[in-house]
């Protein structure tokens, strides 16, 4: 009864990812981790950028021009895209990728107003609009992007495909969001360090989950710093300016799109994360711009 | 006698009734606890079952199944 | 998309039912894991009324509970009895003691499979002793709803004992029974479960005490019992309270209430505390006479015996039969240490009267019954 728990690492979404899972032997493991690296595999294939084929590039090309059919998939992630719009009050915007072309966090240069103009008439998820199973983007050079909760999405389907062959013990991590499948096989929850914002090989804390999702939004994951300010590659809609508020927000959900969402919108809110945090019913753990923590945990047993 | 038809009509109505808001699955880490369970210590169960079996005339009323004694 | 107002509980409420509509992914997973374990219990009973320690008993049990092959789970229990002591020969008469001593052993085993949505155990109990061997069989099911908040319960179950007193009153006696069952248990809040079960239990075959005098009982028994259980946790104390009530009745004409109370408080250090009450009353079994005795022979003779009453008519001076009232009053202490092992000690005081009898009078003139209840167990978890 008490398994083994092997170790699956691998390479998607730009990040470094691992699948960690009990089953009764390594053959068994392998072929289950496969299985579930695929789905994730898929997923990004699905929704990536930079492949011309891709729903999400086929939708961008045709802005400005003509609607695009999509399938269930898509349809429901715009769908919840749609959501998080309206509960975040417009800060979270999938059509704010175009802002990316301002800011590029390899050459610690920031982009001016005139820059940035051109680009922000361009972040208007209002406009867009989905209609009999179509989106359109009704600007051209409009973009769309799942990137503020792709990663999670895909950590919850990989979860989703190894709880339904049996995986009871174990979790899915797609750069530091995770989806727990189980606790350890001996019942104990897994230990997990939330990474210190200033130090990447630094813990700010520990926390015991055994079931849910554990979600971070940093602004450490694509920065540079500038006279001594930090910019991050959460982008604010309306000013195109990266936020400062927070150096991280950790969020523990039952379902990592959920969480995902939740810490991106905080990261947003800037000095409101902790109303929205509060509303949202989510344990959290946030570290502000002075390196202080605070944290709220909901009695269940997610974490200790 | 009446309360014995009243008494179920009613618990099952309120049981049947009662909880209309759905409970999600991740709310109920509390109901996890083993003291929210109705299940028990199996062993503890039966002691207090066969006590009560052997000093009292009511029995049962958990479960079916567990058998007789010729407790004295 | 209109950027509305919400309130907190809406918005959490809305962001979890919308990230639930993405396509293929769930909450939870559809069965929690299932874990084995070990335990080890031992009992020691003593019961007396004034002037007379009554039945001491000794019990140690063994029960194990294992997964099997992923979907399957079996569970055995073995149990065996010291009991020795008094018991009165009629009513609570000490001169009527009839010392006994006599060893039961008793074992079952049951086997579970689990499905999506339900589970469906079968079981079979086997007891013996020197006078009285008892076999059972029974079939349970379980069924959920697709959320889990609600499942149902079904049973049935049957028993074959076989009776042969040392006193050789009787030879080769038989009682058969055959039980139903149906209950409902429903998640109510995040803090709080309820249980509603109903059974029904039809019997034939030989019910007397044959240790007790002028004991002539019905050669049938149809028994009910409704049962509602309750259990809520605390918020502020994280504790839980435990609440049971069972109405019982049956063709002896015997009305029982039981309410019990259990509250369990876990403290620092894995320690749980747990205390308890239980009250109950029952009514007399109509065929049970109080002692008062026949008018020419005295005692045990029931009333009317001298008269050339029907020497085949049902009595039964059983004080278990007799209607009273009683209370338990126990304390358990628990220890978790690791996360494998647990440790825990209950004491119980149970004490039976006549005048305790709830809503109407009691049964007269016998003694009260006082007993002690002293657990051990300890439980291994892997």
């Amino acid at each position: 009864m008490v398994d083994a728990v092997d170790r699956f690492p691998f390479e998607a979404m730009a990040s470094r990812c691992e699948i960690r899972l009990a089953a009764p032997n390594a053959r068994t493991a392998e072929g289950l981790a496969q299985a579930a690296i695929a789905e994730v595999r898929r997923i990004e294939r699905s929704y990536s950028r930079y492949r011309a084929d891709s729903i999400v590039s086929r939708i961008n090309a045709a802005a400005g021009r003509h609607r695009v059919e999509c399938d269930d998939e898509t349809w429901q992630l715009l769908a919840y895209a749609d959501h998080l719009y309206g509960a975040s009050g417009g800060l979270f915007d999938i059509t704010s990728g175009v802002l990316r072309r301002a800011w590029d966090f390899r050459k610690p240069r920031v982009p001016g107003p005139d820059e940035l103009a051109p680009l922000l008439a361009l972040v208007d998820w209002a406009a867009v609009r989905r209609e009999d199973g179509a989106v359109f983007l009704p600007r051209a050079g409009m973009e769309i992007d799942f990137g503020g909760f792709g990663k999670e999405y895909a950590a919850d389907r990989a979860c989703a495909l190894l709880q339904q062959r049996g995986v009871r013990h174990g979790y899915v991590n797609l750069g530091g969001d995770m989806r727990f499948i189980g606790p350890q096989p001996d019942g104990r929850p897994w230990s997990i360090g939330i990474q210190d914002p200033r130090k990447p090989d630094g813990i700010a804390a520990s926390i015991a989950v055994s079931q849910g999702a554990l979600t971070t939004s940093g602004d450490y994951e694509r920065c540079f710093d500038l006279d001594g300010k930090r910019y991050c590659h959460v982008l604010n809609p309306r000013t195109g300016m990266p936020v400062s508020h927070w150096r991280s927000v950790s969020v523990l959900a039952p379902l990592a799109a959920l969480g995902g969402s939740v810490s991106t919108i905080a990261m947003l809110k800037e000095a409101d994360a902790l109303a929205f945090l509060e509303a949202s019913g989510l344990a959290y753990f946030v570290i502000d711009s002075a390196g202080n923590a605070h944290h709220h945990s909901i009695s269940g047993d997610y974490a200790s | 006698m009446k309360v014995r038809i009243f008494f179920p009509l009613i618990a099952s109505a309120l049981l049947a009734q009662a909880g209309c808001t759905t409970v999600q699955p991740w709310e109920k880490g509390k109901l996890a606890k083993p003291e929210m369970t109705f299940g028990g210590d199996r062993l503890e169960t039966r002691y207090a079952d066969h006590i009560y079996t052997s000093r009292e005339a009511a029995a049962g009323g958990a479960g079916v199944g567990g058998g007789g004694c010729g407790c004295n | 998309m209109t950027i509305s107002k919400q309130t907190p509980q809406e918005l959490a409420a809305s962001l979890l039912a919308a990230a639930l509509l993405l396509p293929g992914v769930q909450a939870h997973a559809d069965e929690p894991p299932r874990n084995g374990s070990i335990s080890l219990r031992y009992l020691d009973y003593a019961d007396r009324q004034p002037g007379l320690d009554r039945i001491h008993a000794h019990s140690p049990s063994v029960s194990v509970t294992a997964p099997v092959a992923g979907d399957w789970s079996v569970e055995g229990t073995l149990t065996a009895d010291d009991v020795s002591g008094a018991s009165p020969r009629y009513h609570t008469a000490i001169s009527g003691a009839s010392h006994m001593e006599d060893e039961r052993k008793a074992g079952d085993f049951a086997v579970t499979r689990y499905f999506r949505r339900g589970t469906l155990t079968a079981g079979a109990a086997y007891s013996t002793e020197h006078d009285y061997v008892s076999r059972a069989l029974s079939l349970n099911g379980t069924l959920s709803s697709e959320d889990n908040n609600t499942t149902w319960a079904f049973g049935l179950a049957g028993s074959r004992d076989s009776i042969n007193p040392v006193n050789n009153v009787v030879v080769d006696e038989h009682k058969r029974t055959v039980s139903v069952l149906a209950g409902v248990t429903r998640v109510l809040t995040p803090n709080d479960i309820a249980q509603l079960t109903l059974t029904r239990t039809n019997g034939s075959g030989y019910y007397n005490d044959p240790y007790k005098l002028f004991d002539n009982r019905p050669r049938s028994r149809r028994e009910n019992t409704v049962l509602l259980r309750w259990n809520h946790y605390v918020d502020a104390t994280g504790g839980t309270t435990r609440l049971g009530y069972r109405y019982y009745s049956d063709s002896f004409r015997i009305r029982a209430h039981t309410l019990s109370g259990e509250y369990v408080q876990p403290l620092a250090n894995g320690w749980t505390i747990a205390p308890e009450l239980r009250l109950y009353t029952q009514s007399a079994a109509w065929f049970y006479y109080d002692p008062v005795y026949d008018a020419t022979l005295g005692a045990p003779f029931p009333p009317g015996f001298s008269n050339g009453a029907d020497p085949n008519r049902l009595s039964s001076p059983d004080q278990r039969l007799s209607g009273f009232g009683a209370v338990t009053v126990g304390l358990k202490v628990a220890r978790e240490i690791g996360k494998l092992w647990t440790v825990d000690v209950k004491v119980e005081e149970y004490e039976q009267r006549g005048s305790w009898r709830l809503f109407h009078d009691g049964s007269p003139g016998l003694a009260p019954l006082r007993a002690r209840v002293l657990q051990v167990g300890l439980t291994r978890r892997w």
